[in-house]
């Protein structure tokens, strides 16, 4: 059977939504390598080799879509027909943007002074924050509200990005 | 060896009558090499009629150009340095430029590209070639134990060995007449010795000290799925350290002063390795030397290779700080290379990781053992086996961006097979061509990063800048072996390319080199070409019946209209024929037919565009 004409979720054999069930994917996910890695065709012909290795690329990225929520939120987005990278001036929430600029010179003030206990209460409440919207993502695309849902990824690409410089932050600040 | 048997319980076994294909393990080492067969998950290491198992990765060539392997290299090797080429691994998949030690015997540029030929007396040899001698010879070991022409083999490499390295490995097997089931890490094989695969969720420690590297690979099992998460050690350490050791204890404890001649060296270098040898049971040993005899504890020895051990447990320290792992988190440490037999090194390293390391494999043998197993399963031998090894690319691929800078296209620790899609464009009027720089490396400048290939995407039909798209698709097979995929996607003309490897032989270099040497291999390139260009031809009749169906009336004239469905007529009838070169030649000769449409697409779309603006403007 071919899989290039299915969506992620349907490799999965997943209902096309926000949640899935790390473990059912997991298993899947095994499943499917089993089925169609190169390796369980290493005497096959080369035209099966080919297909095999098409394959089993396809189920990687559809795997590590479907396991990051951010990634996956992106490809909801454009399952729907939304491009998730778009910046349309209109969209932009000039609060948000405000927002992000106060957070990055706060993340960097941190750095330089080498306040270790307020980075690491940064990191907790831009943890808590990601939760927050992970979950409002959630209820927003799946009743359907597609440009508030774009809205709340573009919120989130920040937050993990945050949540990435914090770590590194956190990793320079502790080699002193 | 009971762990050797790792066969699950209620497994179904290959039916009495079915044929058992004949796969083999081979670890091409850089000081020895081990070629090992698994039956029934039974493995044994294939020896010669002297019951010497390891092959010293040697290889002499003579004036008459007869090719030496093995023990008897090395013996030639005493007295014709020059023509006796040992650890060539290290030179496999690199430029002259990267070889900034010493070598016994003299290296040249090849003629066209940056990759090392060493000059034998049996003319210039590269270590491609060179490899695939070893290669021969153990596949020969394998052919005779199996009776008969060998399936396949899966072949280790280290697990930090690159794009280049790999497929330097992988044309050296092609070479030897070797069918590749899988390029497999060398921690990564001896994990599976130890069945550590079976296992859920593992961190895991391979301590490798071999003749004359070190290497330290800090690995995570989950579900089947191997990660390297960071690899350390010292390209210049190894067992030959610790001889070298007990070297200097004896010339200074029996006051030799004048310089050591060559001989001398060799002859205290076996003593050396018998003392070793001795202390791994004994607590003490005599050492002799030309009338000079002394007894060396154990503990002493200990103290000699003190600081030797001690580097490579610092090398396994940055490697857990690298990958940030605690040493509490690690479950199992598996022993690699015949200087782990060393007490003390056991000891240190067990104490660093506080807890037992695995040594009941022979750890000359244990990659080898792994390869095997892994082999035995690709091959097909072991029906209803579920072990599937997903492994993942060691260090990021991506390309030169401007100023310098390498943008990654699929980050290291990615699991293969993996394609990703990247998008393109000129930046000129009327540009056809753009150049590509693949790179792999971790680091953001591209003087950084190793560069791989360079190659060209020619044949854009003229547009104005920003106008053409071109998707170039960079595949990775299991091997970790790369591929490029271009396709321009405003007119949906398809092609792909040969990539041009940075270091390493051309793709037509080995092509020839094989049929070269074996003419039956020309039947198998003849079909692969033949299919390749069928693809290619069918691509394009593809790509131009949609244009032609989407605005082909209103672009063109009767005339040309008419002439293009000629030449896909003709194209698809050349396409049921035999001949790969006569479809590409027609392939081609449409591609080009095509350009006057193509860039009358393109202007039909920006003149629309434009149109469209100007009446909103009146309007």
């Amino acid at each position: 059977m071919s899989l290039a004409n299915l969506n992620y979720f349907e490799i999965f054999s997943q209902p096309v939504s926000f949640q899935v069930a790390e473990n059912d994917l997991e298993k899947e996910y095994r499943k499917l390598q089993g089925q169609y890695h190169p390796d369980k065709f290493s005497t096959a012909s080369d035209h099966e080799r080919l297909q095999a290795l098409q394959h089993t690329s396809l189920i990687n990225d559809a795997y590590d879509t479907l396991k990051s929520p951010l990634k996956r939120a992106a490809y909801l987005l454009k399952l729907e027909g939304i491009d998730p990278e778009e910046h349309n001036q209109a969209h932009l929430n000039e609060d948000f943007l405000l927002k992000q600029l106060e957070l990055r010179e706060a993340l960097e003030s941190l750095v330089e002074n080498e306040h270790m206990d307020e980075l690491l209460a940064l990191k907790s409440s831009i943890t808590e924050e990601k939760q927050i919207a992970l979950e409002n993502f959630e209820s927003v695309f799946g009743s359907d509200q597609f440009i508030e849902a774009k809205f709340l990824y573009n919120q989130l690409q920040f937050l993990f990005k945050l949540l990435d410089e914090i770590d590194r932050a956190e990793e320079r600040l502790l080699d002193y | 060896m009971a762990l050797l048997s790792i066969s699950e319980p209620g497994q179904s076994k290959p039916k009495a009558h079915a044929v058992r294909k004949r796969a083999v393990g081979i670890d091409l080492g850089t000081t020895n090499s081990l070629v090992a067969v698994a039956d029934e998950g039974q493995v044994h290491t294939l020896c010669d009629h002297e019951g010497h198992c390891l092959v010293p990765s040697v290889v002499h060539y003579a004036a008459d150009g007869k090719v030496t392997v093995g023990d008897a290299a090395v013996i030639m090797g005493t007295s014709d340095s020059a023509n006796t080429i040992s650890s060539v691994k290290r030179l496999m998949g690199r430029g002259v430029e990267d070889i900034d030690y010493e070598l016994p015997f003299k290296i040249a540029r090849d003629a066209d590209g940056g990759m090392p030929v060493i000059k034998t007396a049996a003319g210039n040899k590269n270590p491609v070639e060179v490899s695939a001698e070893i290669l021969k010879v153990l596949a020969a070991r394998g052919e005779a134990e199996l009776g008969g022409e060998l399936n396949g083999a899966v072949i280790t490499v280290p697990a930090y060995f690159d794009e280049a390295q790999r497929q330097a490995t992988k044309d050296a097997a092609r070479l030897a007449g070797i069918k590749v089931l899988r390029l497999l890490g060398e921690p990564t094989a001896a994990a599976v010795a130890y069945g550590l695969d079976r296992k859920q969720e593992e961190t895991v420690i391979i301590y490798d000290l071999g003749g004359g590297t070190f290497d330290v690979s800090l690995m995570r099992l989950e579900q089947g799925v191997f990660k390297v998460l960071a690899t350390g050690g010292n390209a210049a350490l190894g067992g030959d350290d610790l001889d070298r050791a007990v070297i200097n204890w004896i010339v200074t404890e029996a006051g030799i002063k004048e310089k050591l001649s060559y001989a001398q060296v060799n002859k205290l270098s076996a003593i050396a390795r018998q003392a070793k040898h001795d202390l791994t049971d004994s607590l003490e040993t005599t050492v002799g030397y030309e009338g000079w005899s002394a007894t060396l504890t154990r503990d002493h020895f200990n103290s000699l290779i003190g600081d030797l051990v001690g580097e490579t447990i610092k090398a396994c320290r940055r490697v857990m700080r690298d990958a940030k792992v605690d040493v509490s988190e690690i479950s199992d440490v598996v022993m690699v290379g015949g200087s782990t037999r060393t007490p003390y090194v056991r000891d240190c390293v067990a104490e660093f990781f506080k807890t037992e390391v695995h040594t009941e494999i022979d750890p000359d043998q244990v990659v080898a053992v792994g390869a095997a197993l892994q082999a035995d399963v690709l091959a097909g031998n072991k029906y209803g086996d579920d072990m599937l090894l997903l492994d993942v690319i060691p260090l990021s691929l991506g390309i030169e961006t401007m100023g310098g800078l390498v943008e990654k296209i699929i980050p290291r620790n990615t699991t293969i097979p993996v394609a990703r899609a990247q998008q393109f464009t000129t930046y000129k009027d009327g540009q056809t061509a753009i150049s590509l720089h693949v790179l792999q490396g971790e680091r953001e400048l591209v003087s950084d990063c190793r560069s791989l290939a360079k190659f060209e995407l020619k044949g854009i039909p003229p547009m104005v800048a920003g106008a053409a798209v071109i998707e170039v698709t960079f595949q990775v097979d299991a091997d970790g072996l790369m591929e490029v995929l271009a396709k321009e996607l405003s007119s949906g003309v398809a092609s792909s390319v040969v990539i041009k490897p940075s270091y390493g032989l051309e793709h037509s270099a080995i092509e020839k080199m094989i049929t070269d040497s074996y003419s039956s291999a020309a039947a198998d390139k003849e079909i692969r070409a033949l299919q390749e260009s069928r693809v290619e031809a069918d691509r394009i009749i593809e790509a131009l019946v949609t244009a032609l169906a989407q605005d082909g009336k209103e672009l063109l004239s009767d005339d040309e209209y008419q002439s293009l469905e000629n030449a896909i007529r003709q194209l698809r009838e050349i396409t049921e024929s035999e001949d790969s070169d006569a479809i590409r030649d027609a392939s081609e000769a449409l591609n080009k037919a095509t350009l006057e449409f193509a860039g009358r697409r393109m202007d039909l779309q920006i003149k629309s565009a434009l149109t469209g603006h100007t009446l909103e403007e009146y309007e």
